[in-house]
Order: structure tokens, then sequence, then C-alpha cells
């Protein structure tokens, strides 16, 4: 009696079980597998495509600023007070004696002062004294600052010419930034 | 039809390969009739071989309809050639009426004998166990111990009857139709058909009916004298028509038995039955029919009748047994006992003598089993379709996968973008570096714009000095610092020109000042609302030693004797390290 049941449960239960569960247990290891390999694809994926769109949106500012930027670092190749002894020579060649006259052009010593004592960036000072009228020196400021950014203002000093009433006296120190 | 081996000789492999041919090639998984009784089954077909003739007769239960069977000689029962033609034709016929199967009932009226239990097992609870041994060993229940169970048939038949000196004896009956049911349960398989045979030994089933017919004398014993054409059985019963004692005389070629008369007496006598109650039950056409009358000469006390069953359809009176077979319960019997009642209910007349050898039994899986393997093909279908979908499903979840973008991106890929974005970011951080280094934090003709609007012409202000100092804070550690811008401008005044004084020296007129400044140079670092920025003035007057009052008209603007005041004007604007302008303290990247 019950000759065929042992091996009924084992070829027709226990054995299908045993094949259908390996079966899907090695489909969802593949899947696990894959999906192990997909989630570390993916995170390289999101990181590169966010890095993508970063760069997008980077390189959009920077190539806004390339232009200015690369100016400015031709500008500050060039050495500071040639490039402001020959910008101030072109520019006073505008206005007579009468209006504006140098009366000093230095480099101090100490090359760190003002704004550039604190920061790790290369800078130097510039020293210039101008006799010369109120407006024709602004004009002349204007125009050296805008030709040269590199310059900020450390100190300013106006002061009356003693000798000629028309005339005041103007004593300017810069900061340059150096590259 | 396969050639399924036994078993036994099969390893687990082979034996489920086996149940699974049974299971496809058989209708046993869905044909019950397999597993069942013959005499459960719808449509039965009754053989009945008395020895002169043999009888036979479909029987259809669902509509309780007898019919005449296929001709049946002692030749046809015993050569297997004669019988296919008939075989054919009882397939033919259980088809054609719809069967599903046929139950072939077998009552062998040919052949009656008992053969004595062991005195030692003459214990009444035994007799259940004693049931089962008269079919697997009977050689172990049988008192002459030299009988070999490959002779013939043997099944228990108790004595219920109080006072029975023993417990009951056994039917013996011969294997003479062994061949004969084989060939037709070979046949039924051969044709995917069930076949059932059952081997009824018809004394037994006779004396079974006998309620159906019989009504003893109140309190007095009765004999039941079953005559068959080859034989003669004797069923004694007591008063409580309770079974006592069996015997049976065999006629050896004539009509009737020799000596039955004083057989019959000394039986009585031995039993303690006063004149009892002689019914008489002819059981085959040529019977003796004058027994009633020579009984009566010797039993002349006694009462003798003679019973018949009435015949129903085609079944004769003689033939009652495939009548009483098919329907063993009347609704109102003419007598009752436990004799009665148990060869009844639990089947002791009934009983298979010539079952399916346990070797033929043994190839076929179990009815349990057959719907084991039934429910687990169904269970295979259900789980191949559960593994495929679940293999689809990770199929498509790989597709789905493989098909995305982030699937194909090649990490190589990555490195470019990384490198090129590690660039721009250098870039970027070079163009805010030099950005900010570059601001407009401090240019001197912003400050000299704001001078001549501070103290615009004719404003009744002389300015004598001008100082403007722009210092960084001293922050050591951090990545950017503030810084501080300072005017000190000092100069001379008239009366009119302290009003102008007095609104530079509050919060709001010094910032409004540098607000126009910002507006007309577009210069952010004098506008005062940006970030935590801070702007202090102090504006000190003073008496002018040097003064000379002369009529305004007079005078001259760069007189300084002219001016009543003087004054010194102190501004301080303070740009936190949070600022915008703040100033960047590392190096350029």
């Amino acid at each position: 009696m019950h000759l065929y049941r042992q091996s009924i449960i084992i070829f027709g239960i226990v054995l299908p079980l045993v094949l259908a569960a390996a079966v899907i247990g090695g489909g969802f290891l593949v899947k696990s597998n894959m999906l192990e390999s997909f989630e570390t694809k993916q995170k390289t994926y999101v990181t590169s495509e966010k890095g993508r769109l970063s760069g997008l949106e980077i390189e959009t500012k920077v190539k806004r600023q390339r232009d200015n930027l690369n100016r400015w670092i031709e500008q500050l190749s060039q050495e500071t007070a040639s490039a402001a002894a020959t910008n101030l020579r072109k520019i006073c060649e505008h206005f007579s004696s009468k209006e504006i006259q140098q009366t000093a052009f230095e480099r101090p010593p100490s090359s760190a002062g003002g704004f550039g004592a604190v920061a790790a960036q290369r800078s130097s000072q510039l020293r210039i004294a101008f006799r010369g009228t109120f407006r024709t020196v602004q004009r002349v400021f204007l125009e050296l600052e805008t030709r040269m950014p590199r310059l900020q203002l450390q100190e300013l000093q106006i002061s009356p010419n003693t000798n000629q009433s028309t005339l005041l006296n103007f004593q300017v120190t810069y900061t340059a930034w150096e590259n | 039809m396969a050639n399924f081996q036994q078993p036994a000789s099969l390893n687990a492999l082979q034996l489920f390969g086996q149940a699974c041919a049974i299971l496809r090639n058989t209708t046993r998984a869905s044909n019950p009739a397999w597993y069942q009784s013959a005499i459960e089954l719808n449509l039965q077909l009754h053989i009945r071989p008395d020895g002169p003739n043999t009888s036979a007769f479909y029987y259809d239960a669902r509509k309780g309809q007898w019919s005449r069977g296929p001709e049946f000689t002692e030749e046809i029962l015993h050569d297997s050639i004669r019988l296919d033609l008939v075989l054919t034709e009882i397939l033919k016929y259980a088809r054609s009426h719809g069967a599903s199967s046929l139950g072939v009932v077998l009552h062998v009226a040919d052949e009656f004998a008992t053969t004595e239990l062991k005195p030692e097992l003459n214990n009444p609870a035994s007799l259940p166990d004693l049931r089962f041994a008269a079919v697997l060993d009977p050689g172990s229940i049988l008192e002459d111990s030299s009988i070999l169970a490959t002779q013939g048939s043997w099944r228990v038949i108790p004595y219920p009857a109080a006072g029975s000196e023993v417990i009951g004896t056994t039917i013996t009956m011969s294997r003479q139709y062994a061949n004969f049911l084989g060939l037709l349960r070979q046949c039924g398989e051969n044709a995917n058909f069930p076949i059932i045979t059952h081997a009824l030994s018809a004394p037994l089933v006779a004396i079974m009916g006998l309620p159906q017919i019989l009504k003893p004398t109140p309190e007095k014993p009765f004999v039941a004298i079953l005559q068959y054409p080859w034989f003669t059985a004797l069923a004694f019963f007591n008063e409580h028509s309770d079974l006592r004692l069996i015997r049976t005389l065999q006629h050896r070629g004539v009509r009737k038995p020799t000596h039955f008369h004083s057989a019959l007496a000394t039986t009585n006598a031995s039993l303690e039955f006063v004149d009892p109650d002689l019914f008489l039950l002819p059981l085959g056409l040529e019977v003796d029919t004058t027994m009633e009358s020579n009984l009566s000469h010797t039993f002349a006390n006694c009462r003798i009748e003679v019973l018949r069953h009435p015949p129903v359809q085609e079944i004769p009176d003689w033939c009652p047994e495939p009548v009483i077979t098919a329907m063993p319960v009347v609704s109102e019997p003419a007598v009752t006992s436990h004799t009665f009642s148990i060869l009844t209910d639990d089947q002791w007349a009934l009983q298979d003598f010539l079952p399916t050898p346990k070797e033929v039994v043994d190839i076929y899986p179990t009815r349990s089993e057959m719907r084991l393997l039934r429910l687990l093909r169904l269970a295979r279908v259900a789980l191949v379709i559960i593994t495929l979908g679940s293999l689809v499903y990770f199929a498509m979840g790989t597709i789905e996968l493989v098909r995305r973008p982030e699937w194909a991106f090649n990490p190589s890929q990555a490195d470019i973008i990384k490198g090129r974005l590690v660039k721009l970011i250098s870039e970027r951080q070079k163009a805010e570096h030099w950005n900010n280094l570059l601001e407009d934090r401090s240019k001197a003709w912003i400050n000299m714009e704001a001078l001549a609007r501070l103290f615009p012409e004719n404003g009744g202000m002389l300015v004598k000095n001008y100082t403007h100092i722009a210092k960084p804070d001293t922050a050591p550690g951090q990545s950017k610092v503030g810084f501080v811008k300072e005017w000190k401008i000092t100069g001379f005044a008239r009366d009119e020109a302290l009003e102008t004084l007095n609104t530079l020296n509050t919060r709001e007129g010094i910032a409004a000042h540098f607000a126009e400044i910002a507006r007309i140079t577009g210069n952010a670092a004098f506008t005062p609302n940006i970030g935590n920025r801070s702007i202090t003035v102090n504006v000190r007057t003073q008496e002018n030693n040097g003064f000379k009052p002369i009529p305004l008209e007079e005078s001259n603007a760069a007189d300084e004797s002219t001016y009543p005041f003087t004054f010194e004007l102190s501004i301080t604007q303070r740009f936190e390290a949070t600022d915008p302008m703040s100033i960047i303290v590392p190096k350029n990247p």
C-alpha cells in the first residue's frame, strides 16, 4: 500500500519546488546583481549627470567672464609700475600742464600694504602725486582706474596748493594686485 | 496499454515515472470506479454459475432495472479465447448504456464447503482479526494446518447465536473462477474501462436474504434448507433467529444428498432443536421438488414451508442472489436478528472470495496517490506558470534596467565629465577670485565725486584738507576679511552751511549722501544698505579764530577769514567679512 507515495512526494512535490525555487532564486539573484550593478551605474550616472549639468551651468557663467578674465590675466601679467606709468602718460597727454602735473611716482619698498596686507594674493603699492584741478585729476583717476582695475585705492590726500590757488595737491596710494 | 512493472523492482525515479504513465494513460485519476467495489457501481453484471446452468443479468442501479446478460456456459467461463467474444459484447453493452464502469458480481452457486477454525481461536472478540487473517494467511486460522493458501479461498462467517460451541466457521471456495475474473479485469485494463469484479458465495447471499421472505414460528428455531443443483446447504438458526451452524451436503451426481434426513435430524439433536421450522428454498432449475413431501413424513411435527423470492423483472424466483446483493436492505423485513444485521451491515455475506491479487493491486497507485498525482499535475502547471511568470517579471525588470540610459552609461564618460568639471570649477574659482579682488571697492575718482557732492559750490563751506584711507580688518584664519574706509575732511563753514553739516551728522543724512553717490556712479561700495555695512559720522564745528566779519557780497569764497566756523568731518564706513565686497584671503587657486 502507498508504494508510490514516497516517490511522488520526492519527484512530484519536493523536486519541482526545489527546481522552481532554484530557477526563481537564480532569476532573483541575476536581477539582484543587475540591480546592484545598476544602482552603482546609476550613482555614477546621476553624479556624472549632475556634474554635466553643473558643468554646463558653470561653463555658461565662466564663458561670460572668460573674456574679462583673460583680459585681467593679461593685464596682471604686466609689471604694475610700468603699466601705470604708461597709462598715466597716455592719459595725461589729453590734458595741458596747467590742468595737471604729475609731481611724484614711486613704489614704496613695503610691497604688501592696504588690502594686500591681509590677502594671500601677491600685491604691490604705488604712490602717485599730482598737482592739478579737481575735475581734471578726477578724470585722470577715472581713466587710470578704468584701464587698471587691479588698482585699489589705499589712501587719498587732497590739500590746497600754496603757490597756485586754482590747483590742488593730490597724493594717492594704490594697492596693485599682482598675478 | 503500457506494460507496467511491479513497484518493488523499480527505483524511486522509475516509480514516479510509472505513476505518471498510469496517470497519463489510464482513467484511474479521473474515474473513481477503479477504486470502488463492484456492487457500488451503477452498471453491474451478475453471473451465477450453479453447475448445470450459468445465469447472467445486467443491473442498472440508477434505473433499478434488470435485464438479461450475455449467454455464459461452463466452457466460456473456463476458456479465455471463447471469453473474448463475450467480453467484447459486454464492453459494447456497457458503453452503449453510457456507463463509465462495470461491476461484475460472480455468485458462485456450484460449490459450497466449510472448514473449521482452530479451536484455540474460539474468541468472539477476535473475529475482526480472523476475518483479515482468512484473506492474508488462512493457514494460520484453519484447523487443518496442511491446507495451502493457493488451494482455495476462505472467508470467516460468525455464529452469533448465544450458546454456540464455536464462534464461527470458514466458507471455502476453490479458485476455479480466478482466471475468469482476472481476464475480465485485464480486459478492463486494456480498454481503459474499469471492470471491477466481486466473487460471492451464493448460499451466503441467500442466507442474508432470508429476512425478505421468511417468517419463523415465534420462540422456535428454524432451519433454512438451500437447495442448489449440486449441493444442499443447511443453516440452523436458534429461537432468536441467530445463526448457530452452517452445514453443506454434496449431491455427488444426484439431485439430492444421500442421508439428508438423518443428517438433519442428527444436527437438530446435537443443537437441541426440537421440531424446528423447516424452510425449503429451491435455488436452481433442476432441484429436487419432492423434498417437502418427504420431509413431512420424517419430520411430522415440524412446520415445513417452501419459500420463493418473488421474481423481479428478468430475475427468476430460483435465482434471488443478484437481487439480494444489489438491494440487500428491505424496509420491513419479516424477521430481524443480530445475525441478519451483521450479515448485511458488516457485509459478512458479501465478502469477496476472489479479489484482485495483491501483486496486481500493487502495480497501480492507490486512490489517494492518484488524487495526489492529479492534484500535483495541476500544481505543477501552476508552479510552471508561477516560475515562468517570475522569470518574465525578472526579464522585464532586467530589460527595463538595460534600456535605461544609466545602464548604457560608460564610466569613462564620468571621468571625462569629472575632469571637465574640475577644470571648469577651477576656472570659475579663478574668475571668482579675481572678480573679488578687482571689485570696485575703493576708487579715487568716486571718492572725489563724493567729496564734490558733499560740499557743493556756493554751499558756504571751504574744504581745507581731505584724507581718505581704506584698510582691511585683521582677522587671521578667515577666508574673507572685511575692511574700513575712513574719511577726514577739515574746512571752514558759514552760518548757512551749519544746517548742511548737521544733516550730514545724522545716520540718515550720511546714508542718503552715500546712496546718492552709489546711484550716480553705479558703485556698490557706497550703497549703505547691503549686508551689515555701517556708517558712522562725526562733525565737529568750532569758531574760526581768524574770522573777520565783512559783508557777504564783499567776501571771497577762498578767504578763510570770511568763514565764522571751522569744521572737522569724520566718516567711517565698515564692511564686515560677510559683505559681498569683503576681501578674499586665499591665493589664486
